[in-house]
């Protein structure tokens, strides 16, 4: 399978931020461990370059954005390079809805931060499987 | 609400609300007989980041000026917030609960935290900040931040 027909993802480029680095740990682990064949990882630091490759493959395969505040830069650099965004996620979002797992850290995420961002990523990846899916019906 | 003092600082804006008066930690208090209902200012929620969970004390508890009345979780901190004003909560902003972004969307509206029977408001004024006064608090502090 090549590039082209992989989900896209693209996290939050906060550097030096808890939520940032949460949604860069969840991407990594969804592109190497969970859905190696079906995704891959596009920096958002090349939209916002940019950078022809980067826009070309958000404008023409599947996204999927995981923004680590509401700002959401990742949705909108995503939106403003020509592509669409078939699923968003937030890590604030997953969260709210995994108390116990309170990230803290910033360059190495604490046991909760680690936690979220692997609950997080299986979100994702039911979200690529379901894209991919729909690619193959 | 009348139009409210703003002030741009590098890329953010922060508006003060003019119907209501102002703690220095950023907690404002708006009364209505002696009703006083409160919540954080803009400055406060741009400041502190987006909110995750708010938690406001009981409906009943008796709170002294000063003391804690609500935490604040945000993407940044975890934050104890001082009460503005003695009194007793008759109400807490139960819709925090669910959507506390609330506190980010509708800081002077639908993101208030409490509202208290206050024992004493007309002294309680005299101890807080006017519109004003605030405004240039927190253009002091914001100027101070970015320097």
């Amino acid at each position: 399978m090549n590039d082209t027909t992989r989900v896209i993802i693209i996290p939050c480029s906060g550097i030096g931020k808890t939520y940032g680095t949460v949604s860069r740990e969840a991407a990594y682990e969804v592109i190497d461990e969970m859905c190696p064949q079906t995704s891959t990882l596009v920096p958002l630091s090349k939209l916002v370059l940019g950078d022809g490759a980067a826009q070309t493959a958000v404008a023409e395969n599947r996204v999927i954005t995981i923004d680590g505040c509401s700002l959401a830069c990742a949705t909108k650099m995503v939106e403003e390079s020509g592509g669409s965004v078939n699923h968003q996620f937030a890590v604030l979002d997953a969260y709210r809805r995994h108390r116990q797992m309170k990230p803290r850290g910033i360059s190495e995420l604490n046991e909760g931060g680690l936690q979220l961002a692997h609950a997080l990523a299986t979100e994702i990846a039911a979200a690529v499987d379901e894209l991919q899916g729909e690619e193959n019906a | 609400m009348s139009d409210p003092l703003t002030f741009t600082h590098d890329k953010f804006t922060f508006a003060v609300a003019t119907d209501r008066f102002y703690s220095t930690a950023g907690i404002w208090a708006k009364a209505e007989g002696d009703r006083v209902t409160v919540g954080v200012s803009d400055f406060f929620q741009q400041r502190n980041g987006d909110v995750a969970f708010a938690e406001v004390v009981e409906v009943g508890t008796a709170v002294a000026a000063g003391d804690e009345f609500a935490n604040i979780e945000t993407i940044k901190l975890d934050i104890d917030l001082p009460s503005p004003l003695s009194g007793t909560i008759l109400a807490v902003n139960e819709a925090l609960y669910l959507e506390a972004e609330l506190i980010n969307h509708d800081p002077y509206g639908a993101g208030w935290l409490a509202q208290f029977a206050a024992s004493d408001w007309a002294a309680t004024v005299k101890t807080l900040m006017t519109p004003e006064q605030y405004y240039e608090h927190t253009k002091a502090e914001a100027q101070a931040e970015g320097s």
